[in-house]
């Protein structure tokens, strides 16, 4: 969290010296005012006398609002600029973790901790780091002014200054404790609203919808109670200070006041005068103040922490993650030698952690333009061999030779559907494509006749999850990309699971086209009709791939 | 002003806790006057002994007023402490009761209602909006009140003294309070108001960078869109600076005013004090005591900046509220047999599109009925009807000759299993996604179902059993399995009338065709529409119908 700061430096430091400038701005304004009401309480000046002492105080006052405004926004600038370099670093992340590795994390979690787990260390970057400084030096500041108006009164504040940041810290360090345990505890109960919303309609029907309601409000309840606990330690941190400004004010106030009646023989305390006595009794409030503002803070700070440890633990690689970066490299050194479309396994294996099932050792080669397809009963391995061609996971031994470039087109199980229209959903994958192409591709995929009873046309708007679609519809929306997309490789996951006859056919002969025109498909499915477009058909046992040889009479009917 | 109004209700949930309120804001007023007591004693006590000091007598009881300001000092910092988590406990005890409450608001709206809001969305009112409505109490209402008292009362005690003093303190510190709080509030209103749906849009783009991260990087479109991400994100941070920088102006004027009341109640003091109106301690008690009061007004800029996105919360809950309101009606008392189902001219449009016109379909008591048509025409309306997800804009539907728009859904839908085409699993495990169909099922009868439907050896073989996790709306799972796994709920709710849309779906030849064959033995004796895309997609019927496009609607064809 440190290296952050690199890029902020100068707001940073603008933020420090607004600061300081505003501590000075208030020593001075402290000083003129005990001179005032000293000049006229002990001299009887009149106002005209003291008209200077009354001037400097306003520049004064002017000049600490302005400084204090100036270390508001340039903290402000540090905290927006860190969010935004770590919201960068963390979709590198999330593009380097892959999806199949996502699957496995609940997407509402992530998102929050992207978002709102990021907002969070704004506060410690824009206020936390720079008063942490001020803290120390503003009252050093004060205390030097002190100790020479009156030695014995600064030793009365710094009896209780060290104190306090070692409190602070015993106290902290339990605070961040519980901190990083409510985080979690958020990002979980964000994961389980948004999966018991999903699922509504499913807990109505199943008559569960009271006692959800329970485990919903239970589950913020728990929420409660953590959050609670944090709050607890971290109002006692400042209450301790806050209690040793106050009994030092008092202190102080106590000392002068006897002071100045002669009571006390000893040390300075015959030198004090009004205006000594009235700037220190000012200056005690203001000697804590910084240390006040810090601990009000220390929110941020404890909160920015506990974020800041569930940010690192996604930035930084995990045990099983050499993997990727091997793939990348085959990809590199060998996927020069390959044609666009071509696929290359050599003695290919995986292995998922914590599961059965093995896929390999296995290798095959598809060229250009070549139509196969994969079979075997479902979680035989169909899906994770489509995987490994895309690159989304990594062999755990061989190799995977695939080219990228231009793009791979993939049809996932569960299309998405980005909040946008019809034309942005489709564009993503061809940024340049006109209106007509864009509806040349949904003709192919079937789905011509919504998109002439749509009601905006290509500017529909479609929601998150594809609200507008069917089920159907949205598979078919995902398949109109495929057509759109210039890549040459093709892979296509259960192609035609929700699709009924007619759309299938449709489907069917987009396919046949996207083969004729040059792409290799490569086609995990049930379907006959694809297994008998295909020109060579592989079936999926104990994670070994076997050809399954058709009579050539199926073949030729369909090639 | 008007957009004020959006807080009413929540104002009134807020009244249900009056009484701990009440306490709240008297701890901060207490802890406010402690503050004002220790500064303005401690001055008063200085300049007294000064002067006492100087003077003949040189006599002055030191007792009352040391005691005072050692009081003082324990207090504010003891009713602080106890203000904070006092408070803090209220707040959150409220929105915990919030959350649940718009839940249980939420799970008695229909399918359609439902369909058209979206989950993320609902995710954000649940967390964000009810914790963004916490500023209502602890920021928005009790400062600005405990603020005003503190000073009307200080202003009250100056002009006992020094009248012209009260007077300038108002003059002052009211405007000063209106400034920090309308004008804040004003000033930061539209930035403010739109930041709540800002966040919300680059949390939508993070969930469909996430969950579309498959598509996006085979296809290379993940930087086209983070492009979309970007812009969002740029426009969030845009309005976040403009709020700090409006929140640092109020501070800035806040400061002035404050500083600036303080030396003119010390001028007027002075003057005073020439004249022989007030003592000399009592001119610097007021100057020190208004420096005090004025800390009640240094948070408020900040607050009432931000003072349009908790009315932007506040609207969305409401919206959300006005949603339809919930179906209801009479338990059905009819017994456990299968049942008769009938549509009777039934009529259902979706907007503008006629779905069925004078629709008619009868499923006598154990006749099960196969519903044959292309996705998108209309089959799983004719599940939903049947449990009474939404009602038809004509016509009726009834079960065992009854009206089911005139019964309560939850006691027909405990007579009906019915497996939707979307396979809806939750995060939870394995053994907790079976129990949905039956609660007290016993782990030796989620074995018999999990066999029922082929799973046994495969859940057998998992390392945690029944207690796997099938991940986030079950895609630890493959599309087979899942469905495999939401048909066997269904089974364990052993219903007399059964719906299955699309139950094979998914499926590889040889798993589909042997399901096949165990439904259609446990479909005996029970009352079945089954809805596919195919006859062969579906287990044997009696008698199949096929859905087929019309001019009104769609119609049935034998």
């Amino acid at each position: 969290m440190k290296q952050q700061a690199a890029g902020v430096r100068p707001w940073y430091r603008g933020a420090v010296g607004c600061g300081l400038l505003a501590g000075l701005a208030t020593l001075i304004q402290m000083g003129a005012l005990a001179w005032v009401v000293d000049d006229v309480v002990s001299n009887q000046a009149t106002l005209g006398d003291v008209a200077i002492g009354v001037a400097l105080i306003v520049i004064a006052i002017a000049a600490r609002a302005l400084a204090q405004w100036g270390q508001e926004v340039c903290g402000q600038a540090c905290g927006l600029r860190v969010k935004q370099q770590v919201r960068a670093r963390l979709l590198v992340r999330l593009q380097q973790l892959g999806p199949v590795r996502l699957a496995s994390r609940h997407s509402a979690g992530l998102a929050s901790q992207l978002v709102d787990q990021v907002e969070s260390l704004e506060g410690y970057y824009s206020r936390f780091l720079p008063q942490m400084v001020l803290a120390a030096l503003i009252p050093l500041v004060y205390l030097v002014v002190v100790f020479w108006l009156n030695w014995l009164a600064a030793i009365w504040l710094l009896i209780a200054a060290p104190l306090i940041p070692l409190f602070m810290a015993l106290i902290g360090m339990g605070a961040q404790r519980l901190n990083e345990a409510q985080f979690q505890a958020v990002t979980r109960l964000s994961g389980h609203f948004l999966d018991r919303v999903r699922g509504i309609a499913t807990l109505q029907l199943f008559g569960l919808a009271e006692r959800s309601v329970e485990e919903v409000s239970e589950v913020a309840h728990d929420y409660r109670r953590r959050s609670l606990k944090t709050l607890r330690v971290a109002f006692l941190s400042s209450a301790v200070l806050e209690f040793f400004a106050a009994v030092s004010v008092a202190v102080v106030a106590i000392y002068i006041g006897l002071g100045l009646l002669g009571y006390i023989q000893y040390g300075p305390a015959e030198q004090l005068d009004l205006f000594s006595g009235l700037f220190i009794l000012l200056l005690a409030p203001e000697f804590f103040q910084p240390l006040r503002t810090l601990s009000q803070h220390y929110h941020d700070r404890a909160s920015a922490l506990g974020a800041a440890e569930g940010l690192v633990s996604l930035l930084e690689p995990d045990a099983d993650e050499a993997a990727p970066a091997e793939c990348d490299r085959s990809d590199k050194t060998a996927s020069r030698e390959l044609v666009p479309g071509a696929v290359e396994l050599v003695n290919v294996e995986l292995r998922h952690a914590g599961r059965e099932r093995i896929l390999g050792p296995l290798s095959l080669r598809i060229d250009t333009g070549e139509v196969v397809a994969l079979i075997g009963p479902s979680g035989s391995g169909k899906s994770s061999l489509l995987q490994l061609i895309a690159g989304f996971i990594a062999p755990s031994a061989g190799q995977v030779e695939v080219r990228r470039d231009p793009a791979i087109a993939w049809l996932d199980q569960r299309p998405l559907i980005i909040q946008g229209t019809l034309a942005d959903n489709l564009r993503l994958v061809a940024p340049d494509a006109s209106d007509e192409s864009l509806r040349n591709a949904l003709t192919q995929a079937g789905l011509g006749q919504w998109l002439a009873s749509a009601p905006g046309g290509l500017e529909t708007p479609l929601g998150e999850r594809g609200v507008g679609l069917s089920g159907g519809e949205g598979q078919r929306l995902a398949l109109a990309r495929v057509f759109l997309s210039p890549a040459r490789l093709v892979l296509l996951d259960e192609p035609t699971a929700a699709l009924d006859p007619e759309t299938e056919q449709h489907v069917i002969a987009g396919l046949t086209q996207l083969a004729a025109s040059g792409r290799t498909l490569i086609v995990a499915t049930h379907h006959p009709a694809i297994m008998a477009m295909a020109g060579r058909v592989f079936a999926i046992e104990q994670g070994r791939l076997s050809r399954v040889e058709r009579s050539a009479d199926a073949r030729e009917t369909n090639s | 002003m008007k957009a004020l109004l959006s807080l009413r209700p929540w104002l009134g949930v807020l009244a249900e806790r009056r009484g701990r309120l009440l306490l709240g804001a008297v701890l901060m007023l207490a802890t406010l006057l402690s503050a004002l007591g220790l500064l303005s004693l401690s001055g008063w006590f200085i300049t007294a002994t000064a002067i006492a000091a100087v003077s003949a007598s040189g006599y002055l009881d030191v007792f009352t007023p040391g005691g005072g300001i050692r009081f003082f000092a324990v207090s504010r910092t003891v009713s602080r402490y106890l203000e904070r988590l006092y408070n803090h406990d209220t707040i959150l005890r409220l929105l915990a009761d919030l959350r649940g409450r718009v839940f249980a608001r939420l799970v008695t709206l229909d399918a359609r209602t439902l369909a058209r809001a979206r989950a993320s969305q609902w995710l954000n009112r649940l967390t964000a909006d009810i914790d963004t409505l916490d500023n209502l109490y602890l920021r928005l209402l009790a400062p600005p009140l405990v603020a005003l008292i503190s000073i009307l009362a200080f202003a009250a005690f100056a002009a006992a003294f020094l009248p012209i003093a009260g007077i300038v303190l108002l003059a002052v510190l009211l405007p000063l309070g209106l400034v920090a709080t309308a004008g804040c509030a004003w000033w930061g209103w539209r930035a403010s108001h739109r930041r709540v749906d800002r966040q919300e849009r680059l949390r939508v783009r993070a969930i469909e960078q996430v969950e579309g991260l498959a598509e996006l990087t085979s296809y290379r479109a993940l930087d086209a869109h983070r492009a979309l991400w970007h812009r969002e994100e740029r426009a969030l941070l845009d309005d976040q600076r403009r709020l700090g920088q409006r929140t640092a102006t109020g501070n800035l004027v806040v400061t002035v005013g404050i500083q600036l009341a303080t030396l003119a109640v010390l001028l007027l003091g002075l003057e005073a004090f020439r004249s022989g109106q007030v003592s000399g301690p009592v001119m610097v008690m007021l100057a020190l005591g208004t420096l005090a009061v004025s800390e009640g007004l240094g948070n408020l800029p900040m607050a009432f900046t931000q003072l349009g996105a908790t009315v932007r919360a506040a609207e969305r809950l409401n919206a959300q509220a006005e949603l339809k309101t919930p179906l209801t009606g009479e338990r059905l008392t009819s017994g456990g047999a299968a049942p008769s189902l009938s549509y009777r001219n039934v009529e259902v449009a979706h907007g503008a599109r006629v779905v069925f016109s004078g629709l008619n379909l009868s499923l006598d008591p154990g006749q099960r009925i196969g519903i044959i048509g292309a996705s998108g025409i209309g089959k799983s309306t004719l599940a939903q009807l049947a449990v009474r997800a939404f009602d038809p804009q004509g016509g009726r539907v009834e079960f065992d000759h009854q009206d089911i728009a005139g019964l309560a859904p939850d006691s027909l839908r405990a007579r009906i299993g019915y497996l939707t085409q979307r396979s809806e699993l939750f995060h939870d495990t394995l053994a907790a996604n079976l129990r949905m169909g039956d609660p007290d099922a016993s782990d030796a009868q989620l074995w018999d179902a999990l066999e029922r439907v082929e799973l046994k050896a495969w859940a057998e073989a998992l390392p945690e059993g029944l207690e796997t996790w099938v991940g986030e709306q079950g895609r630890q799972l493959s599309g087979g399995q899942a469905r495999r796994v939401a048909l066997a709920r269904v089974m364990l709710r052993d219903s007399p009338l059964v719906i299955l849309d699309e139950p094979l779906s998914g499926l590889d030849a040889a798993t589909a065709a042997s399901l096949a064959t165990t439904l259609d033995a446990w479909l005996a004796g029970r009352t079945a529409l089954l809805l596919g895309h195919d006859e062969a997609a579906l287990p044997r019927c009696d008698r199949y119908w096929r859905l087929v496009p019309g001019k009104q609607g769609t119609q049935l064809l034998g």
